[in-house]
């Protein structure tokens, strides 16, 4: 197997699954969208034209939201909360940010270390923060995606029932975003909490998700 | 893809689609006028023919009569231009400046009034309309 592939595995196969998933989306929400128009009585839309639609544009935003928002509370939590006996969490005398040593950071950096972990003042701070910072700014820049085209699709509806359009500020407002909002975050932070307490009790061999098979329960912040 | 290229193909992207929306306003707006115009001149069967079917079709069995005939009998603004007009989605609504709304949908023939002569009611409520599909 080549070497790229061997050590890129995981990524690549996420994105191909990502790929085939939202393709799939693609032509499932036009094919409902379509039943939803000939109920109507209105004409079908081909499938070029349903992927820029906001039907299709809040559907996946909604979605990449919540996700960012998972990840960007997930990474910033565990700096400070703890679970005992989860390989989710820091060992339990590690709570908080660490020192400079532990932390491989200024003069305690590695040769290989990378570059804006040497040095000191705001790059470092940065660079300690990035995966915050990029995780934080894609869930906001993806919220806002999803606000402005549900907006469309919501005053698509009032036009389709003859009522006045509403502006963005009054949608953000409105039941209809904060359900989708809601829908999703509820699962995401779902998700996050059965990993962290199954993994406790749980095993899956070879997997870095989870402890080592034999480790006891207590054993806090372990890799299989 | 490079970062630069992928954000230049994403403003581009958005530059189109405003652009888009700008023709699409531009050709509900002359559709409503197209319709006003129709009634102030009498034409019956031009005015009918810039509404959708199933509008043109509910005004027939209310009126018991043609469409162009029905038509002309409807308290409807004659003339004028649009004033507001808006797009979202498939669905626009257009004001002409003697008041009174319409409500149209885009579909295989373009746009076609599917309400006209609405006035707003109650706040968060449906306007009401004069004509209504």
């Amino acid at each position: 197997m080549p070497r790229f592939i061997k050590n890129n595995g995981l990524s690549i196969v996420f994105l191909v699954l990502f790929l085939a998933a939202v393709s799939g989306q693609a032509i499932a929400g036009r094919a409902d969208f379509n039943e939803e128009q000939v109920r109507h009585g209105n004409p079908e839309i081909s499938l070029s034209r349903y992927v820029v639609s906001s039907d299709y544009g809040v559907a996946v935003m909604e979605n990449w939201q919540s996700e960012y928002l998972q990840f960007t509370l997930f990474v910033l939590l565990t700096v400070w909360l703890l679970q005992r006996g989860s390989p989710e969490s820091k060992e339990l005398d590690k709570a908080g940010l660490e020192s400079d040593e532990q932390q491989k950071v200024g003069p305690h950096a590695q040769q290989n270390s990378p570059a804006w972990a040497k040095v000191e003042g705001i790059r470092r701070r940065i660079y300690e923060n990035s995966l915050l910072l990029v995780m934080g700014t894609i869930w906001i820049g993806t919220w806002l995606a999803q606000s402005v085209t549900g907006l469309a699709q919501f005053n698509s509806e009032r036009l389709d029932h003859q009522m006045d359009t509403i502006g963005w500020w009054s949608y953000v407002g409105k039941p209809d975003f904060w359900e989708r909002t809601l829908q999703n975050w509820q699962s995401e932070f779902l998700a996050v909490g059965s990993m962290a307490i199954l993994a406790v009790y749980l095993r899956q061999r070879g997997s870095p998700e989870s402890k080592p098979v034999g480790s006891p329960h207590t054993a806090t912040g372990v890799e299989g | 893809m490079g970062a630069k290229p992928a954000v230049a193909a994403c403003l581009l992207a958005l530059a189109l689609a405003a652009c888009g929306a700008g023709d699409r306003e531009r050709d509900a707006a002359a559709v409503t006028e197209h319709f006003h115009a129709a009634l102030e001149a009498g034409d019956g069967q031009a005015a009918c023919a810039e509404l959708s079917e199933e509008t043109a079709s509910k005004l027939e069995q209310q009126e018991q009569k043609a469409c162009e005939e029905a038509i002309l009998g409807l308290e409807l603004p004659k003339g004028g231009t649009v004033t507001v007009r808006q797009v979202e989605v498939r669905s626009a609504y257009t004001q002409v400046a003697e008041g009174g709304a319409d409500f149209l949908d885009e579909g295989p023939e373009g746009w076609k009034i599917s309400a006209a002569g609405c006035r707003p009611t109650a706040p968060e409520q449906p306007y009401e309309c004069e004509l209504e599909g």
